[in-house]
């Protein structure tokens, strides 16, 4: 196998494994310090992006991907 | 090291901090539920009386008032602090047989932080322990331990911790062929249930891992006040060393205000009055809390003379007390209004969900391990049998 090769498929392999939970982390990161750092718009802004991940949690459990 | 020898590794990590720690998060999540509700609960349980019908800018009632009125209803006490509500405008009045003794004679007056009028007297704080919230409080700090239970605690909360990470580290490779959050739910109930306990625990990982750190820096609060108490505040106190709790102390309101001129722009969040078992033997030591978001988090020491109201310093806050206040709302989840609540308590009950699960799982795959030793047992018999039985 090429190296050009196996660097490719490392590439895609790391962000099909970790795209979903790195972004899910930001979410969460920026969820949780929205509130402590501000009022009014930033508590909005932590309730909603707080809540996408109880709603990713629902999409994939109550219904889960077609095989 | 091979790449299997590795994922063995952290397996084991995974499994034996998780396994560990499992029993006691679980009371810990349980009874956090209805902590992260405790300010509606106690609302809703409050038999104290209601706040005086007064215009809104009322000013605050002098505190000296609030000082007479709590030693004329317990002769014989004293003041040992004096803790302003953020939320409503009453003053909770922690009286003690003498000073230092509020953990074992302490109680509290709360009055309107208005008029004085006195709202509930409340029980001894050694009864309180034994209301449904106090029950709740205690399972979920110290299991009734004092200290020993609040660092065990703490330990259990560090190997959570450890299995947050080290399931993170598993995850990869659990995942490798799985598009994220696939549930397989139509093969083994066992499988169905691995892809959940891997989907829940990956959405929930930040949340969870903020949540259990900041829980652990809690469960040190007790020796890291000890350790501020020991180092800075002896430095502080060095001119007044040899000196006893002033017989006669200064006004709490000068005390206040004192403390209010040091820190334009804060507000008095508590008062411990001068022999408070967290305090100063010769000050009060008046905490101040900030007006933005972020400081009214945090709160700053103002040290005032006991005897004569004046500023002895504003104490630099240390770095563990600083990481210690900001823990608390990020565990707590008390700091953006009911529906950060709800969402907390949401997480919460998915954390039980991925703790059960991963019990569930570990039982599972035992039964899965001891059914295929017997089966190998039955054919190694079986194959054994006709050498042992010659025709």
């Amino acid at each position: 196998m090429s190296a050009r090769h196996t660097k490719g498929r490392t590439g895609r392999g790391f962000m099909f494994v970790w795209g979903a939970p790195i972004l899910l982390g930001v979410l969460s990161v920026f969820g949780l310090l929205a509130a402590l750092l501000g009022t009014g718009a930033w508590h909005w802004a932590s309730w909603i992006t707080l809540t996408i991940l109880l709603g990713v949690i629902v999409r994939y459990w109550v219904f889960p991907l077609k095989h | 090291m091979t790449a299997a020898s590795t994922i063995k590794t952290w397996y084991w990590i995974h499994k034996w901090t998780s396994l560990v720690c499992t029993i006691f998060l679980l009371i810990i999540c349980l009874t956090g539920l209805p902590l992260v509700f405790h300010h509606e609960i106690e609302h809703w349980l409050d038999d104290a009386k209601p706040l005086s019908n007064v215009p809104a800018n009322t000013p605050p009632a002098n505190l000296d008032k609030l000082v007479a009125s709590a030693l004329t209803m317990y002769p014989g006490e004293v003041v040992d602090y004096l803790f302003f509500d953020p939320d409503e405008p009453q003053v909770y009045v922690g009286m003690a047989k003498k000073p230092g003794d509020g953990q074992a004679s302490g109680h509290a007056v709360r009055m309107d932080g208005r008029t004085g009028d006195v709202l509930l007297e409340g029980p001894l704080y050694t009864e309180d322990k034994f209301s449904f919230m106090g029950i709740m409080l205690a399972l979920h700090v110290d299991l009734f331990a004092g200290l020993p239970g609040e660092l065990f605690l703490g330990f259990m909360g560090l190997l959570f911790c450890v299995a947050i990470v080290s399931g993170v580290v598993l995850y990869g490779p659990f995942m490798k062929k799985l598009e994220f959050g696939t549930v397989r739910a139509a093969r083994s109930t066992r499988l169905k249930w691995l892809d959940l306990h891997n989907l829940l625990g990956i959405v929930t990982l930040v949340w969870a891992f903020v949540v259990g750190f900041t829980g652990v820096i809690n469960e040190l609060s007790t020796p890291l006040f000890r350790l501020w108490q020991s180092t800075e505040l002896v430095r502080i106190l060095e001119p007044y060393k040899g000196q006893t709790v002033p017989t006669q102390l200064a006004s709490a309101q000068l005390a206040a205000d004192t403390a209010k001129k040091a820190m334009p722009g804060n507000e008095v969040s508590f008062i411990a009055f001068p022999g408070n078992a967290f305090g100063s033997p010769h000050h009060y030591i008046a905490w101040m809390r900030g007006d933005t978001p972020l400081t009214s988090k945090l709160n700053t020491p103002v040290l005032v003379d006991g005897r004569t109201g004046e500023l002895t310093t504003v104490a630099k806050m240390p770095w563990y007390l600083t990481a210690l206040e900001v823990s608390r709302p990020l565990h707590f989840g008390d700091y953006a209004g009911l529906p950060l609540k709800i969402i907390w308590a949401l997480l919460d009950l998915i954390t039980i969900v991925v703790l059960v699960s991963g019990l569930y799982l570990w039982i599972a795959r035992r039964r899965a391990t001891e059914a295929r030793i017997n089966e190998l047992v039955k054919k190694h018999q079986a194959a054994a049998a006709p050498q042992r039985n010659p025709a």
